[in-house]
């Protein structure tokens, strides 16, 4: 038997500590939660100083100003964003969250074109020349597309055909649905497994002897 | 000095309009939400215009463009950590006026500044935030192991029992679409996973069985996920992706402002 | 009978709270060995990687965190031991804010010290983590150093002779993302678009369902779906690699192959609770029906 290192007792306190809402609410549980949220944001302060500000924006300058000078607006603009906070002068934040915002925006813009629509509809349109299983597979996703596409149309009020074809997109949605409830139950298992994993064979099982 | 065209035009639409419309701004007070929403609109079409102007000043290597995303790395990060000052107000308030909870809140503070201080330190000695050359980690990286790994861990995992629980108690097969539904999930969760050869395990006769039963509905689960949901999840994602294309549109072009705060008529 | 699936249905969902522990934590202290069976997209995202010859560069993105770490923690881990046995250099970066970064740093860790002869800076690089996921993968796509001027240690990319040969990703023969949420999605819809580099992408189980229709569109060369499908995923590199068959039997690291037998006796649980919930509601809607008559 070896008992397991102080980073492992705290880790298995605070796993617990957390389970035990599964119990009830208990300050154990209300400790462990405001730890995490006070330990994630400073968590940010450190990935962000060390991997983001001093590698891209104050190393370089520091480096070779000459090069780099243009950096200062983003800096400035980054400080800008915190004016927010500040009553009076709170409205010069509106520039640097403008231009946060729409840039991404932007990006989003041309991703959705280039990357969502125009492959997914690529996709749906195919040749359905022979009569076999690829042809019979490729009609169900062409049908399946286009009754989804119909049931997401609320700029008019459906009539009779429209109103059934949008409600082969629902079976179509709900099968898809159902898949995703399934793949949800695995991805939920999965968190609790690695803990358990944790608690079990880290944790107990050393401090018995049994590893 | 580096004086390239992509450079001076980022500096004067994002650093020199904004600085004469806060002059502006101070004695205007109608231009404090205007100006904002003209240099957005440059800030929104630079990312969309490079990718089909393929000329220098553009989309080249000293074009606007690039310098443009290398700048919005360093805003992400400054954005990344606007939400700790909101949370440092709301908890000093707290622990001051002495408000329920207000315990809570010093462990909050604790694990702020103790992790931030760490970054910091992390920084400023050069030593950084992972693990040293020998295999130790660093005081940031022994708090991201042993204190905020776990912790996020175990609060996520909270919602394995919870979803347990709702489909023993919610789930019901009401009417047709949520019996569609019931029976998709039931189907890939057996698929997926090699149920019936559990079920089968204290019967040695039935292995084969279960296991030709098992390929077989991986077979069919494989083939529920590529089609019908394959089919839906592409008119959801052509669905979303139009609509959401034109609400960019729409930000872009000012129409948008509830994102700087504004509404309709401002 | 009746009363027993009332009094099942209204059960303190404390007791259920329990049961599910239990299931859990049962195949965990008894191994049963369930087998895995693989699937397509798991399949096509190995065949790819083993097509790549000798000193191509994969990219891994750890775009992932904790949250989701038993799922994607083994898919990273499983492509990196592939790489290194196959010879392929691997760059490393994370671009999800909460928590990739100490991820990326554990698990490159482990795999040095499985694999000690592999040189850092030769054969593999951490370029760390960066703010700004959408804008870090456009600045790749033209210049790699221009999103990460240094790597994890703060080592200038110039000198890193891996990074040599790699300005930006059209010299990358592949991307992995292991990714819980839209930062892997960018990858396929931002990336791939403007650069054409290939993408495979390790989701959680929770949004893979999604990507069959990318699979489908061939904007994604093949996905490890969840959990199970970083299972299949080393089942294929044991089958591949017979010295690997030692290493995942003995090792006491968490594994995706560990976590089956477990998912698999919840998943029975959570059919059961599905069949018990709807049994009672079929036995309520009935007795109402003849309630009415």
């Amino acid at each position: 038997m070896h008992l397991p290192h102080i980073g492992i007792w705290i880790a298995a306190f605070l796993t617990i500590s957390s389970l035990s809402f599964l119990y009830k609410d208990n300050p154990f549980f209300r400790f462990a939660e405001s730890l995490f949220a006070g330990v994630s944001l400073g968590y940010y302060v450190g990935i962000v100083l060390n991997q983001t500000l001093m590698p891209n924006l104050i190393a370089p300058m520091l480096e070779d100003f000459g090069q780099n000078w243009d950096l200062v607006v983003p800096g400035i603009l980054g400080v800008l964003l915190y004016m927010r906070y500040a009553p009076k002068i709170g409205w010069v934040s509106r520039y640097a969250l403008a231009i946060y915002v729409t840039y991404y925006i932007g990006l989003d813009f041309t991703r959705r074109l280039h990357g969502e629509v125009m492959p997914q509809l690529a996709r749906a349109i195919q040749p359905l020349a022979s009569l076999d299983s690829t042809t019979l597979y490729s009609l169900v996703y062409i049908v399946g597309v286009f009754s989804v596409l119909v049931y997401f149309f609320f700029s008019k009020e459906q009539g009779p055909i429209t109103g059934r074809i949008s409600r082969l997109g629902i079976w179509f949605l709900m099968i898809s649905f159902g898949a995703a409830f399934g793949f949800t139950v695995m991805g939920r298992v999965a968190l609790l497994i690695g803990r358990l994993n944790f608690l079990i064979l880290d944790w107990i099982y050393p401090m018995i002897g049994l590893r | 000095m580096n004086l390239e065209f992509g450079r001076v035009m980022l500096v004067i639409l994002f650093a020199v309009v904004p600085i004469l419309g806060i002059l502006l701004g101070m004695r205007a007070p109608a231009l404090r939400s205007r100006i904002p929403i003209y240099v957005a609109v440059f800030s929104g079409l630079i990312p969309i215009l490079s990718m089909y102007i393929p000329k220098r000043f553009l989309s080249g290597p000293t074009g606007m463009s690039p310098r443009l995303d290398q700048w919005l790395i360093i805003l992400a990060g400054f954005a990344l950590l606007l939400g700790i000052v909101n949370v440092l107000q709301n908890n000093m308030r707290k622990i001051s006026r002495r408000e329920k909870g207000w315990p809570f809140s010093v462990v909050l503070l604790v694990g702020l500044f103790v992790t931030g201080g760490f970054g910091i330190y992390g920084a400023a000695s050069g030593h950084g935030i992972g693990i040293a050359a020998d295999g130790t980690p660093t005081p940031f990286q022994y708090m991201t192991n042993w204190f905020f790994q776990p912790l996020q861990s175990t609060i996520f995992s909270l919602l394995a029992f919870f979803m347990a629980s709702a489909a023993f108690r919610a789930f019901r097969a009401r009417n047709a679409e949520a019996t569609i539904l019931l029976v998709a999930a039931s189907l890939i969760m057996m698929g997926r996973v090699p149920v019936l050869e559990l079920i089968a395990a204290p019967i040695p006769a039935l292995h084969p069985a279960a296991a030709s039963a098992s390929q077989g509905l991986g077979k069919l689960t494989e083939w529920i996920m590529k089609t019908p949901n394959g089919a839906a999840q592409s008119g959801i994602i052509i669905g979303a992706a139009l609509g959401a294309g034109s609400m960019a549109i729409r930000v872009i072009l000012g129409i948008e402002r509830g994102y700087l705060g504004l509404g309709r008529g401002e | 009978m009746a009363g027993f699936f009332e009094r099942i249905v209204h059960l303190d969902r404390r007791w259920i709270f329990l049961f599910v522990l239990l299931s859990v934590a049962a195949p965990i202290i008894v191994p049963i060995g369930l087998p895995v069976d693989e699937t397509a997209p798991t399949r096509a995202a190995f065949d790819f990687i083993e097509s790549l010859h000798d000193g191509d560069v994969v990219l891994i993105s750890f775009d992932y965190g904790p949250s989701s770490a038993p799922e994607n923690d083994p898919m990273a881990e499983a492509v990196m031991r592939q790489c290194a046995l196959k010879k392929l250099r691997f760059v490393v970066c994370a671009l999800y804010p909460l928590g990739a970064l100490g991820l990326a740093n554990n698990v490159v860790a482990e795999i040095e010290g499985e694999f000690p002869d592999l040189r850092y800076g030769v054969d593999y690089a951490n370029l760390g983590y960066k703010d700004g996921a959408a804008a870090v993968m456009r600045r790749m796509g033209e210049d790699i150093a221009g999103a990460f001027p240094t790597d994890v240690k703060g080592t200038p990319l110039s000198q890193i002779p891996i990074m040599k040969g790699v300005h930006d990703l059209r010299q990358v023969k592949l991307v992995f993302t292991a990714a819980t949420g839209l930062i892997g999605e960018w990858w396929i819809t931002q990336v791939h678009p403007q650069v054409g580099v290939p993408v495979i992408i390790g989701p959680t189980a929770v949004s893979a369902p999604k990507y069959y229709a990318f699979i489908n569109s061939g904007q994604i060369v093949g996905m490890l779906g969840g959990m199970k499908g970083a299972a299949e995923f080393e089942n294929l590199l044991r089958e591949r690699y017979p010295q690997m068959e030692k290493f995942y039997k003995t090792t006491r690291a968490f594994t995706a192959t560990k976590g089956n037998d477990a998912q698999t006796v919840l998943h029975t649980v959570i059919l059961l609770f599905l069949l018990l919930g709807n049994i009672a509601y079929i036995r309520h809607r009935a007795a109402a029906a003849r309630g009415k008559a």
